[in-house]
């Protein structure tokens, strides 16, 4: 399933708005200030905060 | 290329909208927050179809959270569809749900698409609203008088919607949606409740006399008034989406019986506290305005919602 690149580029962390970045094998979103890893499961973007990994 | 974005898509209504969407060649954009209130294989299920679709894009997030002007971004129709529906657990404990996921989220929606500026914003409302009213048929200009939380709740955002287009210029068109049924209806609503107790065999619970009406309307009734709602209409208004199919309960599982071959077992129990006696809507703004068709009557619908709940049970 396609997830258009664009919308990947401006999804921000739900818990400060601040930027997240793509991991390298594109398994989910890291918010560095948050420390917390939004996974994508499935080709859907979880951008739950009571679903991301603390890091 | 322009994204029309479905709120609550892997809801009922929603996966069925996103899927006309996607066959009338729009991208779709989807977002749900999967939340708990009826399982989530279901609404799994409800995507199957979606998720094949080139054109479609899901997103899980949670309106009141997420940063919407992502979501918003490319798109020309926001359906929202998104809320906490059912009418009977509004109450107590279980109400901040409601006001959360039907006020709050409509809010942000509404504050992104200030900036955004899409084409439209359709926003799914409820019969609801209406509350117990002896104006029958419902006109739009009938006293919105909600007797459930519930209906609270969608009437607040459904004002939130007229008061965005009036300040801001946001050109949202509300839909009252009278009793939508049909594949994929919720498994907490009346009809998929009967059906399921006929094909497990267990009798059917009726609360109240069983006299109480509803005008039922199928699904693509719905669908199609909110495809209609991309470009007609007049923003800043609100439009009753009735399927004209106006039955008892009680005569409701009479043709049930009919559809599935065999009598059930009825058992009356106590009306529940926010449970409407009537609903029948006057549609005529609708009919003029979007151009709006009632397609199908409610043996066909009840059959078609049979068949479904039949195969996904797998009996």
């Amino acid at each position: 399933m396609a997830i258009d690149r664009e919308l990947l580029e401006i999804l921000r962390c739900p818990q400060c708005k601040g930027g997240i970045r793509l991991t390298p094998n594109e398994d989910g979103f890291i918010c560095e200030k948050c420390r917390l890893k939004y996974p994508i499961r499935d080709g859907i973007p979880v951008m739950l905060i009571d679903q991301a990994e603390k890091i | 290329m322009d994204t029309q974005l479905v709120t609550g898509v892997a809801g009922f209504i929603g996966s069925h909208l996103a899927e006309r969407l996607v066959a009338e060649g729009h991208a779709v954009r989807g977002v749900d927050c999967f939340t708990d209130y009826y399982p989530r294989a279901d609404k799994e299920a409800n995507l199957e179809g979606l998720r094949r679709e080139p054109r479609f894009e899901l997103v899980e997030a949670d309106l009141c959270e997420t940063d919407v002007a992502a979501l918003l971004r490319g798109v020309s129709t926001v359906f929202h569809q998104a809320a906490q529906a059912g009418v009977r657990r509004s109450w107590g404990k279980d109400f901040l749900s409601y006001a959360r996921n039907n006020i709050v989220a409509t809010q942000r929606v509404l504050e992104g698409c200030k900036d955004a500026r899409p084409a439209r914003v359709v926003y799914a409302s409820s019969s609801s609203v209406y509350g117990d009213s002896d104006d029958m048929p419902l006109r739009e200009s009938s006293l919105p008088r909600p007797i459930s939380p519930y209906g609270v709740t969608k009437l607040a955002a459904e004002h939130l919607c007229r008061l965005y287009t009036v300040n801001y210029g946001v050109p949202t068109i509300s839909l009252r949606y009278f009793t939508v049924y049909g594949p994929r209806q919720r498994p907490d609503m009346a009809f998929h409740i009967f059906i399921r107790a006929m094909l497990e065999g267990r009798p059917l619970e009726i609360y109240g006399d069983g006299s109480q009406t509803r005008d039922f309307t199928f699904v693509s009734d719905a669908v199609d008034a909110n495809v209609r709602a991309m470009t007609r209409g007049t923003p800043g208004e609100v439009y009753n989406i009735g399927g004209g199919t106006r039955t008892s309960l009680l005569s409701a599982i009479d043709l049930l019986e009919e559809i599935g071959g065999a009598r059930v077992k009825r058992e009356m129990k106590d009306a529940q506290k926010g449970d409407v006696r009537h609903t029948l809507a006057d549609v005529t703004r609708a009919e003029r305005d979007l151009g709006y068709v009632r397609r199908v009557a409610l043996k066909e619908g009840l059959t078609r919602e049979y068949l479904w709940l039949k195969e996904r049970l797998g009996k």
